[in-house]
């Protein structure tokens, strides 16, 4: 019985020379399941590539697009702040001005009204 | 070159400055923070050719005053107005202006009309500075018993521009515009 199982064993285990076209077939395998994740990996790696190209491109414009309103919306406001104080200066200047023609009319008024005059 | 040569050049180079300050139709206003402080209200307004540019791209030509105004800040190089209200009389001192005053006795500028009113006590220094027949600057100082204002406009002022303003702004006629004919000029 030992005997049986010991030669079926070593039947078993013996070394046996491969087909010839064992090479072949492993070469062949061994190529294909290489070439499979690259190509997988490089697929995946270009999509992703895309979709970050994209995104930065999109957020480099979306930043430039709010950092051009946020300048037109700060030079707005500075050219509406500059108008306001022109026409306040303006106000300012026209009421000195006022002020002297009213002396100037109050004093021309008083020496008209001067029987000596 | 002997030593006497390079202090009479050192002296001449240390008189450019004045030579420059005393034709200089933008005044060096003193620090007003001690009024600015005391007053009730303030107006402090300092305004450089850039932001009258920004400034007159921003008027609306429909307006008849922003179009006035426009028109008047056309080649002006500032406009500077400092006026502080005060809650009581007596609350500056006329030696606050000194620094103002000595700029505005420098050769270049003229005193155009000073009137002082009896009724309402104050008083009014319009001044003016003129390079080759055109005005470059002019000064108004009012000082009213609780209210003083300086007012220094810079540029090619065309005083017939500022002579339209009058009546804008709710302001009569005053009658500084440019001279034409007697007649003219008593109309006011």
């Amino acid at each position: 019985m030992t005997d049986d199982l010991e030669s079926k064993l070593r039947d078993a285990l013996r070394p046996a020379a491969p087909s010839e076209d064992f090479d072949r077939q492993l070469l062949a395998r061994l190529a294909a399941t290489q070439r499979e994740p690259t190509k997988l990996r490089g697929r995946y790696a270009s999509r992703t590539t895309w979709w970050f190209s994209a995104a930065l491109a999109a957020t480099v414009v979306l930043a430039v697009g709010v950092q051009h309103h946020r300048a037109v919306e700060e030079n707005r406001e500075k050219g509406l702040e500059a108008r306001r104080q022109v026409m306040q200066a303006l106000r300012v200047t026209n009421d000195k001005l006022d002020l002297a023609y009213r002396a100037v009319r109050d004093q021309s008024g008083a020496v008209a009204g001067d029987p000596g005059a | 070159m002997s030593m006497h040569k390079y202090l009479k050049w050192i002296f001449v180079l240390a008189l450019l400055p004045a030579v420059s300050f005393a034709a200089n139709p933008r005044l060096v206003l003193p620090d007003f923070t001690g009024l600015a402080g005391r007053a009730s209200d303030s107006v402090t307004i300092t305004l450089d050719a850039p932001m009258l540019s920004l400034a007159a791209r921003f008027l609306d030509p429909s307006d008849p005053d922003q179009a006035a105004a426009e028109d008047a800040i056309k080649g002006l190089q500032g406009i500077v107005v400092r006026s502080y209200t005060f809650d009581q009389d007596g609350a500056y001192k006329p030696s606050d202006l000194d620094s103002v005053r000595s700029q505005l006795a420098t050769p270049g500028w003229n005193r155009l009309m000073e009137t002082r009113s009896q009724k309402s006590h104050a008083n009014v220094e319009i001044y003016l500075m003129t390079e080759a027949n055109k005005a470059v600057g002019l000064a108004v100082i009012a000082s009213e018993p609780r209210q003083l204002t300086i007012v220094n406009i810079i540029g090619s002022i065309d005083l017939e521009k500022l002579h339209k303003l009058e009546g804008r702004f709710g302001v009569p006629q005053l009658g500084i515009g440019p001279a034409k004919s007697p007649a003219a000029g008593s109309a006011h």
